[in-house]
């Protein structure tokens, strides 16, 4: 149970950072919650983290670098890197929208702000729900369910975020300019990476 | 090392804050994605190809067409009341019928939103068999065009006091027109005597249906069908009656291995174009070479395998240059040649023989009479079609006329083809290129086999005239409807008596021609010199025909024409000159069996007005059966626009003949409810049932329609389309049927007690009217029925066009072989030859090619196809005879006609050069489908609004109200019956989309034109939400120059085709002269018509006994024999 807890706030922590700029509530969790400075060391030493207020740390150092990661200079939706003419499939036929809808699952652009639902921050909380679906499953002891759960859950980080987030997410770590996208950056790659290898050991490979 | 990290990332776990207070919450699962779950969408189609199946066309849920502009119900889930914002679905009746844009028929269907009752959008009709669900731009602007801002919304009246052409209009009603028009014709037919059977004239554009109208006239016993066949194909059709006596060929595109176009009509705009396009690219998918003989590059030049640019008119040069090479390699099909060709009837006619040796045509005699001195005659007679000749008179090198010569023998017998304008429409002696193409087609034994080239009859189907037994009077499939009793000389005129349909394009020539008149009236016949009443239906003669000018002074001066009315739905030149305009339906609004010979099939659609059949279908019944598609159109909000075969019904029940003393009434009268006219499902049911039987058998079989009322009509009103027989290929083949003492051959049967069988294998049988009649051929034993010709094979030699017709040089397959020869020859020699192109600055004008997504003059109401094809007819000229004489692209210069025949000046146009690879030295390209005009932007009808009061209806239009279905107008059609007009302020548009205003002065011998005001945006008033962009309007409307109004007729000597092609001089533009403008010397152009007829004809004299050869069949209508009779006095 640990884990899958685990697991799921890091899916929701990540998609949270990588989705849209900050809020002050989430940059005061950040300055202070110690586990999740654990996560991320660079910002944890940065001195500008404690000694600037959360509002200026956002208007000043945070948001334009996530305006500049994922609007200006990178792109972080999967369609870019998959499609060979490099567009955004921002209409139904994107194939992640599919695998949402199989699931029952709408993204909700007003909330989301972005153009397409290939975006990693959507597929970062989309496995979040993944896990937090698994999490109810084990609480009902529902085994069926949690290893079907696994599977998607593998399929998704095999035949999508691991397919191009690696891409953005080194990209992203040496175009940052401030240490928390740095780290974020990081310890996403290095997370869905150890994920993927944790539930491979569970999941059988598709024949 | 990753799962090293695993220990470290299972920290998680110790957040402050849980992953729920963290992420953002993107995913909803609230009533949005609750709708997509319930809904049967999905975000992608599982394959592009799909089509909703017949049995859920009566209810078809689909996804509105924004749902993919907003991302799909991927974002926004599916419409419901727990989900309003969510994407609309809606509720479908698919309502089969057919395309009316060009002459092919496609399939469409009409998704009738239930809602609204309104056709959200037309789609293709997947059980067509030769359109296959697939439709070009024309297919889907139908919609556009059937909520078009500008359509007549009512029927309209000139003004009383007012002159034709002043534009002066009131709004009327149908009854009221009917009654003028009716006791008008009625008046004319009751005076019995001959002149008056010629005296009223119904002119057709597009037909567009087999049968119907045909047996109107013919029921009214008028010789007054007229088409527009001779300003479009008559010298195709021509060379096809010679040779085989059919009307045209019916080529098997999808399995042949040479398409050999002669024009690009077939692959890019023109005839059967997008059925013809889609089996020939199949036909290339499975490896088969294209080439394309075109002046111009046409788009399918273009994907051509092999461009050819011949110089207009010296096409046969290349078929008889293929002939010779054939023979000489021993390449002829000897089985099929010796077998179908008539070389038994040249070789026997020793006077023939004679005279080809008299006229150099053989170098000599043949040495015996059997089948190899046959072809040791034609290699003699072929000889002088050289490579080098070919080059030299044709302009091709000499290389493309070798390669084309490897494609035609490595197709073998697989070669189709199509000659029917361009080559044949534009030049003088057209006809004999087709006569060429047919004899070296035949020699590769390609003629009417798998992949070859077949002919019209056998693939087309035609009953739309034969549902007699639903009348009192007709009999089954219209046995009992008398022939007519005339020949009407101005369709049929006695200088041209093998012309191929009306000589239509003369009409204005001949009613104002009093010497031509008294000539022939003198000489024994009775000539009209005025119609008591002229009926265009969905034509605009004035501007597609050529001297517009004539044209506009005939129909003013109500002298000649004294009641004039066109049906048709949209505003035209001609309609500017009536006295009535009936606005009758387009592709969704009307009645019509139609079909085509696309294929080697036989497949016949159903046009049907969609909103009235959706109407029926939910429960509506109309107040008056007879109206039913009038009084559903005025529900529906169209306006009050009816169609024809409801308006003919009642017009000859109700108008013409009310007391039945003309015999006509009962020719339409209902036999289930006498008294009262036929009825659409009691007609087509006879007209379907009686005469497909495979269709019948169908039907009575079919559960689902055997106990219906009108069960063969409930069948096509669902499908919309039939396929009685597939696969047909010679059918020269078939053995006659004799069953219980009946022969049969070509669907009649006849006593087979009567036959018999002449020692050229001829089989003839004494029909029900005591005549003799060749129905077959013996070979080899078997009876068959061979072609229809007078010998039952190909006429290569048409010896009684030789013999008994006057054109003794013309009976085989032959062109001038140098100078002097085309002096002899000047029937079949083209008048823009390059031998008359003297002056420096003189070009070979052709002007006989479509423009991609315009038909004619009914595309100017569909905003869609006027915008991705307008500005698109300037001057096509070589970027050499350009340099030479100084043009540049975009340049205006004027392009002045002159007669080849006369030496006449017919005055110019005004045109914008593009100097272009593209086209032949020499020659010119300019369609002359450019160049619509009106003479005002808006009309105001006075009384337009104020005669409007009576409701359509109360009930919202929504099918699934019941309140809506059990309401009807009542008394439609009727005074004191005239309905409102949605959305309809009393001033209407014209063309708005496409024809720009243009100013007109004409004094009887000049006439001029010049452009005043392009188009502009509007905002629409009707129709509004089909037209939210009719603002946007960013072309001016300028598509080119009205140079039908300059060109001078051209009658053919022969076929009576009007020559489009011009010889042009260019000069450049004088000062004031803008592109567009025109002058026209149409004194001239009346003395360049007498003068082709008088030089050139070679027409009835005192010796003539026949007005025609009885064996071709005169089109339309069912003539008695007798009339075919003549006397001429010397």
């Amino acid at each position: 149970m640990d884990e899958i807890i685990a697991r799921s706030n890091i899916y929701a922590l990540l998609s949270r950072i990588l989705l849209q700029e900050l809020d002050e509530t989430m940059v005061k969790t950040l300055i202070h919650d110690e586990i999740m400075l654990e996560f991320l060391p660079h910002w944890k030493n940065w001195e500008q983290r404690t000694t600037v207020a959360p509002k200026v740390l956002l208007e000043t150092y945070l948001n334009p670098d996530f305006t500049n990661l994922s609007l200006l200079h990178l792109v972080p939706y999967e369609t870019f890197y998959t499609r060979e003419d490099q567009m955004i499939e921002t209409g139904g036929a994107n194939p992640v929208t599919d695998i949402y809808s199989a699931y029952d699952f709408l993204v909700d652009y007003e909330v989301a702000r972005v153009v397409s639902s290939d975006h990693i921050g959507i597929e970062l909380e989309f496995m979040y729900h993944l896990c937090e679906a698994q999490k109810k499953a084990l609480e009902k002891n529902d085994a069926q369910a949690v290893a079907a759960l696994q599977r998607v859950q593998y399929d998704f980080l095999h035949t999508h975020l691991l397919q191009w987030a690696p891409m953005y997410l080194i990209n992203m770590k040496y175009e940052s300019r401030t240490p928390l996208y740095y780290d974020a950056a990081e310890m996403t790659l290095e997370f869905i990476l150890t994920d993927y290898e944790t539930l491979h050991a569970v999941v059988a490979p598709a024949a | 090392m990753y799962l090293e990290s695993r220990r470290t990332f299972l920290k998680g776990t110790a957040f402050t804050v849980a992953g729920i207070a963290v992420a953002k919450g993107v995913f909803s699962t609230d009533a949005a994605a609750e709708s997509l779950k319930k809904s049967k969408f999905t975000n992608t189609p599982d394959t592009l190809s799909f089509y909703p199946p017949l049995d859920q066309w009566d209810s078809f849920q689909e996804l509105d067409g924004t749902d993919w502009k907003r991302g799909g119900i991927g974002r926004h889930g599916v419409q419901s009341e727990e989900n309003p914002d969510g994407i609309l679905v809606h509720d479908f009746m698919i309502i089969p019928t057919a395309c009316s844009n060009c002459e092919a028929s496609c399939g469409l269907t009409a998704w009738v939103d239930k809602k609204t009752l309104t056709v959200r959008k037309y789609m293709g009709n997947p059980l067509h068999p030769g359109s296959r669900g697939r439709n070009c731009a024309k297919g889907y602007a139908v919609q556009s065009q059937m909520y078009d801002p500008d359509r007549i919304p009512f029927p309209l009246k000139r003004a009383p006091g007012s002159k034709r052409g002043e534009g002066k209009w009131i709004r009327t009603t149908w009854d009221e027109a009917m009654t003028t028009i009716g006791k008008k014709m009625g008046d004319t037919i009751r005076i019995g005597d001959e002149l008056s059977r010629k005296s009223v004239m119904y002119h057709v554009g597009r037909p567009n249906e087999n049968g119907f109208v045909p047996k109107i006239w013919e029921s009214l016993g008028l010789d007054s069908y007229n088409s527009h066949t001779n300003i479009c194909s008559a010298n195709g059709r021509t060379p096809t009656i010679h040779f085989v006596n059919d009307d045209r060929t019916s080529p098997d595109w999808g399995n042949a291995k040479l398409i050999f176009l002669n024009s690009s009509h077939a692959a890019d705009a023109g005839h059967y174009f997008a059925q013809a396009a889609a089996y020939i690219a199949d036909a290339r998918k499975k490896g088969a070479k294209m080439v394309v003989m075109d002046p111009r590059l046409s788009n399918s030049a273009g994907i051509a395998d092999l461009w050819l640019a011949p110089w207009p008119g010296t096409e046969s040069v290349i078929y008889l240059y293929l002939a010779s090479r054939i023979l000489n390699d021993n390449l002829v099909h000897r089985d099929f040649v010796k077998r179908w060709f008539n070389w038994d009837t040249l070789m026997k006619d020793s006077d023939y023989l004679n005279y080809m040796v008299e006229k150099k045509y053989v170098t000599k005699l043949p040495e015996g009479r059997d089948f190899d001195a046959y072809l040791e005659l034609l290699k003699d007679m072929y000889a002088p079609y050289t490579l080098e000749y070919a080059q030299k008179e044709t302009h091709i090198p000499a290389y493309k006329l070798e390669k084309l010569y490897e494609m035609f023998i490595w197709a073998e017998d697989a070669i189709s083809t199509y000659v029917w304008r361009a080559a044949a429409a534009g030049n003088r002696g057209g006809w004999m290129v087709g006569k060429a193409v047919f004899f070296v087609t035949g020699l590769r034994g390609a003629i009417g086999n798998v992949g070859g080239t077949g002919f019209y009859h056998a693939h087309d189907i035609s009953v739309g005239g034969k549902g007699g037994s639903a009348t009192v009077g007709q009999g089954k499939s219209g046995v009992d409807v008398p022939p007519v009793k005339a020949w009407n000389e101005l369709t049929w005129p006695p200088e041209w008596p093998l012309n191929t349909y009306e000589m239509s394009f003369l009409l204005p020539h001949l009613l104002s021609d009093t010497a031509w008149q008294k000539k022939w009236n003198d000489r024994g016949l009775q000539v009209p010199s005025k119609l008591a009443v002229y009926a265009p239906r969905m034509y605009n003669p004035v501007w597609i025909n050529p001297d517009g000018f004539r044209w506009i002074e005939v129909l003013k001066d109500e002298s000649k024409m004294e009641l004039t009315f066109n049906l048709s739905p949209v505003w035209s030149e001609t309609n500017w000159y009536m006295d009535y305009v009936l606005p009758v339906g387009l592709a969704g609004e009307r009645h019509d069996q139609h079909s085509e010979a696309t294929l080697p099939a036989r497949w016949t659609t159903f046009r049907q007005p969609v909103l009235r059949v959706a109407l029926e279908k939910s429960g509506w019944k109309p107040k008056d059966p007879n109206r039913a598609t009038l009084e559903a159109h005025i529900k529906a909000g169209l306006g009050e626009v009816w169609e024809e075969n409801e308006f003919w019904f009642q017009l000859c029940t109700d108008y013409i003949d009310p007391d039945g003393s003309l015999n006509i009434k009962k020719m339409w009268e209902s036999k289930r409810h006498p008294g009262k006219a036929v009825t659409i499902s009691e007609w087509y049911d006879a007209a379907f049932g009686d005469n497909l039987p495979k269709l019948f058998e169908t039907v009575m079989n079919d559960d689902r329609y055997k106990n219906e009322e009108f069960p063969v009509y409930a069948y096509m009103r669902d499908h919309g389309v039939w396929l009685e027989e597939d696969k047909i290929y010679n059918v020269q083949e078939r053995e006659l049927k004799i069953e219980e003492e009946k022969i049969e051959s070509y669907e009649h049967k006849y006593d087979a007690g009567s036959m018999s069988v002449d020692g050229s294998g001829i089989i003839s049988v004494v029909d029900d009217k005591g005549n003799s009649k060749k129905i077959g051929i013996q070979i080899d034993g078997k009876k068959i029925q061979g072609f229809t010709t007078p010998t039952r094979k190909l006429d290569v030699y048409t010896q009684w066009v030789a013999k008994d017709w006057k054109w003794p040089e013309y009976a085989m397959p032959i062109y001038p072989r140098n100078e002097q020869e085309k002096v002899e020859m000047v029937h079949i020699v083209s008048h823009v030859n390059h031998t008359y192109m003297t002056e420096k600055n003189a070009f070979a004008l052709n002007t006989v090619f479509r423009l991609p997504y315009n038909i004619h003059t009914r595309s100017a109401n569909s905003k869609h196809l006027m915008e991705i094809s307008q500005n698109h007819d300037p001057i096509w000229i070589s970027t050499g005879d350009a340099k030479r004489l100084g043009f540049k692209r975009g340049d205006a210069i004027r392009v002045k006609i002159v007669d080849t025949v006369s030496g006449l000046e017919s005055g110019h146009f005004v045109a914008m050069a593009v100097p272009t690879e593209g086209v032949l030295p020499g020659t010119l390209a300019c369609s002359h489908h450019g160049g619509r005009w009106k003479l005002t932007n808006h009309v105001t009808i006075p009384n337009g609004v104020s005669d409007g009061k009576v409701a359509t209806g109360a009930a919202p239009r929504d099918l699934s109200n019941k309140a809506f279905l059990q309401e009807s107008p009542a008394n439609v059609g009727k005074a004191g019956a005239q309905t409102k007009i949605d959305d309809y302020s009393g001033t209407t548009g014209i063309n708005s989309f496409g024809v720009p205003v243009a100013e007109i002065q004409m004094d009887g011998k000049e006439g001029k034109l010049k452009y005043v005001e392009g188009i502009k945006g509007f905002k629409a008033e009707r129709f509004p939400e089909y037209n939210r962009d009719s603002e946007n309007v960013w072309w001016d409307g300028l598509s080119g120059s009205w140079q039908n109004a300059v060109a001078a007729p051209h009658p053919d000597p022969v076929s009576g085709m009007h020559c489009w092609h011009h010889k042009v001089l260019l000069e450049p533009a004088q000062a004031g002269d803008k592109i567009g403008d025109i002058f026209v010397n149409y004194d001239n152009n009346m003395k360049v018509y007498q003068a082709w007829r008088d030089k050139l004809s070679r027409g009835l004299d005192a010796n003539s006994k026949l007005r025609r050869p009885r064996h071709i069949f005169r089109p339309w209508v069912k003539l008695d024999p007798a009339s075919y009779d003549v006397t001429i006095k010397a």
